[in-house]
């Protein structure tokens, strides 16, 4: 008795198609680039600099669960713009002299930053990755440029 | 009166040497690191890493954040944090240890720091040799080392295991500044 019917032209090249996509698929999934790009993400925090600060020197855990690996966006001064390791960070401010927020720039923000100043209020939208002695944000954007007054 | 003068002055100059910090910082330390089999390489940088340096002391700290390593590929950061790492429950690699016959008014010199290294929850005594450059009193430690995946408790599943080496490349470069307090 055969259980299996012969499968028809049409049911093969339905079959194939679909393996070829999932194929497809599978290989795009692997080998997904690392640049996520958080102008497509919406922000799930918005907040000052010195808060964010404060909030993880109060309580490194449970500023942890709030703001780690969450798309934020932190409101600041900036202290200066660094170029280190071949990398743009924006160093924002914080309460005092001993922390400050560190913003790994993404590519895209080259020239963006090239218009930047010392003592600028500016918001920056990023991915938290937490606390060592300053916050660490990762793949940052402008969101806006507030010309001082 | 003039003793007096002489004793105040004394006493400025001897607060004012204490108040000056023998720390230097790097907060933007560069840590990278390689895996290389026949299947892929992989490779990670972390571009945040903090380390203080104590002048005085020889002591050298550094600590790392292990979900601020950036990969090629996503997935990589995935298996990397969630599965091997564990970085919800381990977030940070410290390093902490003592420079030995450092001197820190030398321009160039290649010393060894001697220290315990915490991965993974994990501690490990290792010795690693790196060049250390002075420059305008800014210091650059230099350097790379290896490490066994098998000393931190790290689990591959077998699956994975031949694209993974069993010895991970380490390198780094540290560049401090003056550390305001």
């Amino acid at each position: 008795m055969r259980l299996l019917k012969p499968m028809n032209k049409k049911n093969k090249i339905i079959y194939l198609t679909g393996g070829i996509a999932l194929f497809f698929g599978l290989f795009l999934w692997i080998n997904k680039g690392e640049s996520i790009d958080v102008t497509t993400i919406s922000t799930e925090v918005g907040i000052r600099s010195e808060v964010l600060i404060s909030k993880f020197r109060e309580n490194e855990e449970l500023a942890n669960s709030m703001y780690t690996e969450k798309v934020i966006e932190i409101s600041g001064v900036i202290k200066e713009i660094t170029f280190l390791n071949n990398r743009t960070t924006i160093v924002l401010y914080g309460n005092d002299k001993g922390s400050y927020i560190l913003c790994d720039m993404q590519s895209s923000q080259k020239q963006e930053v090239k218009d930047l100043k010392k003592d600028q209020n500016v918001s920056i939208k990023g991915i938290c990755k937490g606390f060592l002695k300053d916050v660490i944000v990762l793949n940052c954007i402008l969101i806006n440029k507030k010309m001082d007054e | 009166m003039n003793k007096i003068l002489a004793l105040v002055f004394f006493l400025i100059t001897i607060t004012s040497f204490d108040s000056k910090s023998d720390q230097v910082i790097a907060r933007q330390g560069q840590v990278s690191f390689f895996s290389y089999t026949s299947v892929e390489n992989i490779e990670a940088k972390n571009n945040q890493v903090l380390s203080i340096l104590d002048l005085s002391k020889n002591e050298i700290a550094i600590s790392m954040l292990m979900r601020a390593f950036v990969f090629e590929k996503s997935l990589m950061h995935e298996h990397f944090n969630e599965s091997y790492i564990e970085s919800d429950i381990y977030p940070k690699a410290t390093f902490e240890g003592a420079i030995v016959n450092f001197d820190p008014l030398a321009e160039k010199q290649v010393r060894i720091i001697k220290g315990i290294l915490s991965i993974h929850g994990i501690d490990k005594e290792i010795e690693i040799k790196t060049t250390i450059e002075n420059t305008n009193e800014s210091y650059i430690l230099e350097g790379d080392f290896t490490v066994e995946v098998k000393d931190f408790d790290i689990k591959i599943p077998p699956l994975l295991a031949s694209n993974i080496a069993k010895t991970i490349s380490i390198k780094f470069r540290f560049e401090y500044q003056p550390y305001e307090q």
